[in-house]
């Protein structure tokens, strides 16, 4: 039968398959390490590839030469070695009770990550959690529990210090916050009908001592030092970086948007409560117009308004006006201080403790297409000289040595409804091209919801040269994200970046071979007992 | 440079060549190797594959199959052929048989002459069996073994440590599959007995006597630790060979009254006896075989061959089906079938293997048409064994490469599952780091196990995110589309996280405007955490209420207008709750009287004659069939076996639910006709969400409540199997129960002899649809009443427990109302849902205690309990009136 033939065809394959290539080999030892160095012929090119072995040979990394650029595709593309991927655990990891949520699966889900060569992962850690009875009375405890998961499991951790709270799940501010908040109203957001958005404090009070004679900065400030000493095992080996909540779900902005069924106008300004009131009025005061403080603009259309059905957004609208220029100075100008503010906390709480410190910004693609670009505005972003309007916020984070990170880097123009006037691209430009400017480094983010061809985009842009981005963030773990279709879909993607896990990868693999030559026969054994 | 031998696991080359061109065309395809690594040339074969796209696995079905053509790969392979045709697929299936083989181990002493005795230990199975022995001297004490003297030890013995030796058994002779090992005893040696147990090496396994050593006494005062044989008080318990079935009805029980009997006649020296015992042991034996496959594409005959060889022993049928239209639906292909084939239940043919002309193994042959895709196939050994491909069915696909474009081909690669995807694209990673490593170690065993160890941690991480998030609200279409395996809906349960709220009572029809009324309730009762309402019945009727209905198609009733019911519906439908219709379908009222003066004839749409009518109810002579279920008496009963009555009520089913926008049923009276039918309404309507009203009476003794309900709940979950669980129900057991625990305070009912709910909720809780009052039961009717003031307790009750709750109406709109709310509310957030584990704790005369799913405890009745205080942390969520719940933090 024609079985045996056709069941051996070893020796054809590698026939066909070596044909293309010549290989060279060298070995040679360096001052302090043997090195090994592969070379690879193909098409008329020569490529390097070292391995550096340790003296005692147990861990191997391998190192790609910079000049050769191994197994890309296309040769005038960035690199996607250096960009270090991280994924986003559940927000709920740590209930409001200080309990792990779903710790089972979180571990098995870390140790799937693990294995697939993620650097690691991101935990949110809200304020209402830890803090959540009285001022100063910290509970660590349930967070404590989720990184020394992730340490056993061997995987960086981002931390994300969230000053906000959220709606799903329901997570609010500490207990004795919302407490005060019902007698100082004043302390929230509030938009010109007076409803108050109680999920994060106004930047308005950041310097008022309304928390039982302590400033919210001041608050948020202990905070950082109680996590920084209660984490101290960790800081600098597992938790690699620090994100410092700015605003309402943690994005450096005005609650601008404070419902997604409203997210068809460009959102209303959140002025009025008392104590920017008073800040706005002084202002106008010491500007020579006291007329203009006496409100926010009377002419903005409301949350579910298109931002052309009023006056002010128009060309040549109010915003464009000497008024719109007072008024959007001023309000922009209270998000910047706040942004340098809530950074200086964080660099001088985490300076040297070996971690990165970042800060989220907001992607307000919507109407984005418009001249005055409302939903920034509404936001908080404005500059007077008509563009760059993310300059100064670029230039308060180069100040204190923080890094941006930009979310919806997985957004494409071509998915946006033309309707929204929105390009989500070139916005991405815009910010990337001011944190270029100021030296800025960039980290990025996927929108929370899955996108179609999101993969592929978020690819695009961590190749884009122009803004080095080496740290990304793939939001977020739970069921969807394990679900065979997506966690497919992410598999893939993983390895189209692999570059750079393949040597966490190989190192990992390298316990596992040792395991395996003893003579266990469960091969990733060492990982299992994580 | 070195060698790189290479082991394919599916192998075929990408190269093809086609007989009608004879040009060679490359197609994408996929290759799996395994590799042993011992050069760096590897490194480049990683990068070959992985460069070219020839792993272009793209897709993300999930379905594993190993349905890859295999092309011959040379000329010189298609020379070998021994005939003209073209392979166009050939594959080699390695399977593994399982066979459980029986036998037994013996041990026999032997007297040889005066003082020198033997000691012979064998086995009847095959295997590579070891004795694994030592002794114990005369003064020696405890259990420890020894090493025996020199003398004693067979040829071939090797030392274990200091105090054991093995022994292998030889076969006793070639072709026998007995193997034995004798020993040689000197009884003036000082050994007083023999230890040893008995090992397969080729398993692993380790056999002992009752769980111990097996022990030979020379002596007559060994200790006996009850392991002893071949002393009468060892006897009695032989047999019990731990790790494997004892069969005492086995032949071997013979032998062993026989050896006892020997063993009585023998008496001599130092007491010893001889003796011989057998004690029957199995084991599991894999046969490894293959099943090697080839199709052939025969162009005069327009026929695919394909050919199926096999070298298992016995018989062997082939189980088989084809396929047609890409998908691997078993079909049955046109006749004529292969000689010795037989139908089987219109599903599949199947064929019995001939013994191949040279006697080694089994062949047979399928001829079949050209156009058929592929064939499918298992193999069966016997009545209980079924090989099948790893978990697969054999598929062996036969398009050619003329009818195959290069997108097709990419599609079926990527019919390969999402492991076999995750798990070559990380192969490849190994193949990378182990060109880099250079080094010979088990790295790909090793990668393998990682992939294998992903694809494991990433499905445990989806099941238990899964079962512990309800529900994920789409964002996109992407999303959407990710979200079908998410929550599996089935009509029984809907998602399984339901909460009813039934929208009306026995009064709701008096304001003539209901739905309106209800719809300003939306908000609320979405608020409280509803997912369900359930709405009266819509149609026209006899009785204000709605359970008389008459022309089914019109929906203008005394709760309002069928635009008002439109809108209700859609009302609901915004603020997130699904709406169930009444469907009234046991009987219809008549519109005309028949020649005889009897109501039985109808109009308006469907205008059914009297064959519409079952026959066994005298008052409306109806021509029908018998009923198939019980009457009721006040109107025209339906007869559901009719097929123009079922393509009618499947068409007004289907109407409703366009038409108004029902999302499911709440059907009237089932115990009225079969639940069969009922399946076949649910399969037409595909409801979101189906409960039945199956209610009749519990079981009393003399007035009083029998404590065994289960003959009533059969009843219930009977239906509910003949609806096969399309539909829930009513979980009128649980009520009535409920009714005389809380009553008479007999809490202890609330616990079946099993530890489980006495209700239906505890046979199947997710077709359970607890509930304590409805528009019958309760409201101004009042026929069953739950006992007053206790509702509380009921809802403590059916609000934690697993099964889906419903909600009355009054109740909602009662003092009980914030309370109820907190139960709604403790539900949701600790996402207890109809499969929820419940653990009854306590159940006694005056207190019920449970703790549900471990996170929520709660207690009915007036005496004491508190949840455990330990590792869980728990609070009090909601507390009233002789009940009280708490949740962990």
């Amino acid at each position: 039968m024609e079985v045996s033939v056709i069941g051996n065809p070893q020796a054809k394959i590698c026939r066909a398959e070596l044909s293309f290539r010549e290989l060279g080999f060298r070995f040679g030892s360096g001052e302090s390490r043997n090195k090994v160095s592969f070379l690879a012929h193909q098409s008329s090119k020569w490529k390097e590839i070292r391995i550096r072995c340790s003296p005692r040979s147990v861990k191997c990394e391998a190192v790609v030469s910079d000049q050769a650029p191994f197994l890309k595709p296309t040769s005038n593309s960035r690199s996607l070695e250096s960009v270090k991927l991280f994924v986003g655990l559940p927000l709920d990891t740590v209930s409001d009770c200080n309990n792990v949520n779903h710790m089972k699966a979180i571990t098995a889900g870390l140790k799937a990550l693990k294995l697939l060569g993620v650097e690691g992962v991101e935990l949110p850690v809200f304020w209402g959690v830890v803090e959540r009875e009285a001022a100063g009375k910290y509970d660590w405890s349930g967070y404590l529990a989720v990184a020394e998961v992730v340490k056993k499991v061997g995987l960086k951790l981002q931390v994300s210090l969230s000053f906000h709270g959220s709606k799903d799940p329901e997570i609010g501010l500490p207990d004795w916050v919302t407490k005060i908040g019902e007698a100082e109203p004043g302390m929230y957001f509030t938009d010109r009908y007076g409803k108050q958005y109680k999920d994060c404090l106004s930047f308005g009070v950041d310097d008022v001592p309304v928390l039982d004679g302590k400033t919210p900065l001041e608050v948020y400030g202990g905070f950082c030092e109680s996590f920084k000493s209660a984490f101290s095992d960790y800081m600098g080996n597992t938790i690699t970086g620090i994100t410092l909540g700015m605003g309402p779900d943690g994005e450096l902005r005005y609650p601008s948007h404070q419902h997604e069924t409203h997210l068809s106008g460009a959102g209303e300004f959140q002025c009025y409560d008392k104590h920017m009131l008073s800040a706005l009025k002084h202002y106008a005061e010491s500007t020579g117009n006291p007329l203009w403080g006496l409100g926010g603009p009377h002419d903005a259309p409301a949350y579910d308004q298109q931002p052309h059905s009023t006056p002010f957004f128009s060309d040549g609208g109010s915003w464009e006006s000497q008024y719109g220029d007072f008024f959007l100075t001023w309000y922009s100008s209270l998000l910047t201080s706040h942004a340098d503010r809530v950074l200086s906390v964080a660099s001088s709480a985490f300076s040297g403790s070996g971690v990165s410190i970042s800060g989220k910004l907001p992607l307000l693609h919507q109407w984005n297409k418009l001249r005055s670009q409302p939903s920034e505005l509404t936001a908080g972003f404005y500059s007077s000289n008509g563009h760059d309007r993310y300059e100064a916020i670029a230039e308060i984070f180069a100040k204190n040595s923080c890094r941006m990170i930009i979310p919806g880097m997985d957004l494409s123009d071509e998915h946006q409804s033309p309707a929204s006037l929105s390009s989500p691209e070139f916005l991405l430009g815009s910010i990337k091209a001011s944190c270029k400017r100021q030296g800025v480094v960039v980290s990025g983010q996927n929108s929370s919801a899955s996108v179609p061809g999101g993969f592929e985009r978020i690819v695009e842009n961590l190749k884009d040269e122009s803004v080095g981005i080496d740290l990304f963030t793939y939001q977020r773990m739970g069921a969807l994200f394990f679900s065979p279709e997506h966690f497919h879909a992410f598999t893939v993607f993983v390895r189209n970046m692999n570059q750079v896990e393949l040597s966490s990868y190989d190192q990992a693999v390298e316990d596992e071979a040792q395991t395996v030559s003893i003579g266990s026969g469960a091969g990733a054994h060492s990982l299992q007992t994580a | 440079m070195s060698t790189v031998p290479i082991e394919p696991l599916l192998h075929h080359s990408p190269l093809r060549r086609t007989s009608l061109n004879g040009a060679r065309t490359f197609l994408p395809s996929s290759l799996n190797l395994r590799c042993h690594f011992t050069s760096k040339k590897l490194h480049s074969i990683g990068r070959g594959i992985a460069s070219g796209n020839s792993l272009g696995f793209l897709s993300s079905e999930r379905r594993r199959s190993i349905a890859i053509r295999a092309s011959s790969s040379d000329t010189a392979v298609v020379e070998t052929t021994s005939q003209s045709d073209d392979v166009i697929f050939n594959e080699n299936f390695p399977v593994q048989r399982i066979d459980k083989a029986e036998g037994k181990i013996y041990v026999r002493l032997k007297k040889v002459k005066e003082n020198d005795w033997e000691l012979s230990v064998g086995c009847s199975l095959p295997g590579k069996w070891i004795l694994h022995w030592g002794v114990s001297y005369v003064g020696d004490t405890g259990s420890e073994w020894d090493q025996p003297p020199e003398d004693m030890r067979p040829p071939g013995s090797l030392a274990i440590k200091d105090y054991a030796i093995e022994t292998p058994l030889e076969k006793l002779s070639e072709g026998d599959s007995f193997h034995e090992v004798t020993i040689n005893l000197n009884l003036e040696s000082s050994v007083a007995a023999l230890n040893f147990v008995l090992k397969d090496e080729e398993t692993g396994a380790w056999y002992q006597h009752k769980g111990r050593d097996f022990k030979v006494p020379l002596l007559d005062d060994v200790p006996d630790d009850g392991n002893l044989i071949g002393s009468k008080k060892g006897f009695g318990a032989l047999g019990k060979l731990s790790n494997i079935v004892v069969k005492p009805d086995e032949p071997g029980a013979d032998v062993q009254e026989k050896g006892k009997s020997s063993s009585g006649s023998t008496k001599e020296g130092k007491g010893l006896e001889e003796f011989y015992e057998e004690m029957p042991i199995s084991k599991h034996v894999a046969g490894d075989n293959s099943v090697s496959v080839t199709a052939r594409k025969c162009p005069e005959t327009s026929k695919n061959i394909v050919s199926i060889e096999t070298d298992l022993p016995g018989d062997v049928t082939v189980h088989w089906g084809v396929c047609k239209n890409g998908n691997k639906k078993w079909e049955i292909p046109a006749e004529p079938h292969p000689e010795e084939t037989s139908l089987f239940k219109n599903k599949a043919l199947r064929t019995r293997l001939q013994r191949k002309d040279d006697g080694n193994g089994l062949s047979g042959l399928f001829s079949l048409d050209e156009e058929l895709e592929g064939l499918c196939f298992v193999l069966k050994l016997n009545e209980n064994t079924w090989l099948n491909n790893r978990g697969e069915d054999f598929y062996v696909p036969f398009l050619t490469s003329a009818a195959l474009p290069t997108p097709k081909t990419n599609q079926e690669v990527s019919d390969s599952g999402f492991t076999a995807e995750i798990i070559t694209e990380i192969r490849n990673l190994a193949i990378d780091i182990s060109s880099h490593k250079n080094q010979k170690t088990n790295v790909k065993e090793v990668q393998e196990n990682i992939l294998q160890e992903i694809e494991k941690l990433a499905a445990e991480a989806y099941s238990i995110f899964r079962s512990t998030t309800p529900a994920f609200t789409p964002e996109s279409d992407l999303e959407s589309e990710d979200e079908k395996p998410e929550i599996k809906i089935s009509s029984g349960t809907g998602s399984g996280f339901e909460i009813l709220c039934q929208g009306f009572n026995w009064e709701s029809h008096k304001s003539g405007r209901w739905y309106q009324e209800l719809q300003e309730k939306a908000d609320e009762l979405a608020s409280l955490g509803f997912t369900v309402l359930w709405l009266p019945p819509p149609t026209e009727s006899v009785s204000p209420e709605g359970y008389m209905p008459k022309d089914l198609y019109n929906l203008n009733s005394r709760y309002g207008t069928i635009d008002e019911l439109k809108e209700t519906v859609k009302r609901f439908h915004k603020v997130g709750i699904k709406v169930l219709g009444d469907a009234v379908l046991n009987h219809r009222c008549a519109h005309f009287k028949n020649s005889n003066g009897v109501w039985n004839l109808f109009g308006g749409r469907l205008n059914w004659d009297d064959r519409a009518v079952v026959a066994d109810d005298p008052h409306f002579q109806g021509r029908g069939n018998k009923s198939s279920g019980d009457n009721f008496h006040a109107a025209p009963n339906i007869d559901h076996s009719q097929d123009f009555v079922r393509k009618d009520i499947k068409e007004w089913l289907c109407w409703m639910r366009e038409e108004v926008g029902y999302d499911g049923w709440r059907l009237d009276f089932v115990r009225g006709f079969w639940g069969g039918y009922v399946k076949d309404y649910m399969d037409a309507s595909k409801p979101y969400f189906a409960v039945g009203e199956y209610w009749d009476s519990l079981s009393y003794t003399y007035g009083e409540m029998d404590y065994n309900q289960d003959a009533h709940r059969q009843r219930i979950v009977d239906w509910i199997n003949a609806t096969s669980g399309a539909a829930g129900a009513f979980d009128v057991t649980t009520k009535g129960i409920l009714h005389a625990a809380l009553q008479k305070c007999e809490y202890w009912r609330l616990s079946d002899p099993k530890g489980k709910p006495p209700g239906v909720v505890g046979w199947w809780p997710s077709r359970a649809v607890t509930f304590i009052e409805n528009h019958d039961t309760g409201s101004t009717q009042g026929h069953w009443r739950f006992p007053g003031g206790k509702e509380m307790q009921g809802y403590a009750y059916i609000l934690t427990h697993p099964g889906t709750p419903a909600v009355f109406f009054d109740h909602i709109y009662s003092d009980y109302r914030s309370e109820i709310a907190s139960l709604l509310s403790l539900r949701n957030r600790q996402k207890l849902h109809c499969r929820s584990e419940v653990n009854i704790v306590k159940s006694e005369r005056d207190v019920y205690a449970a703790i549900i799913d471990e996170k929520v405890a709660m207690k009915i009745g007036p005496g004491h309990y508190e949840p455990p205080s330990g590792s869980q942390n728990w609070s009090v969520a909601v507390e009233g009136r002789d009940y009280k719940v708490w949740e962990t933090s």
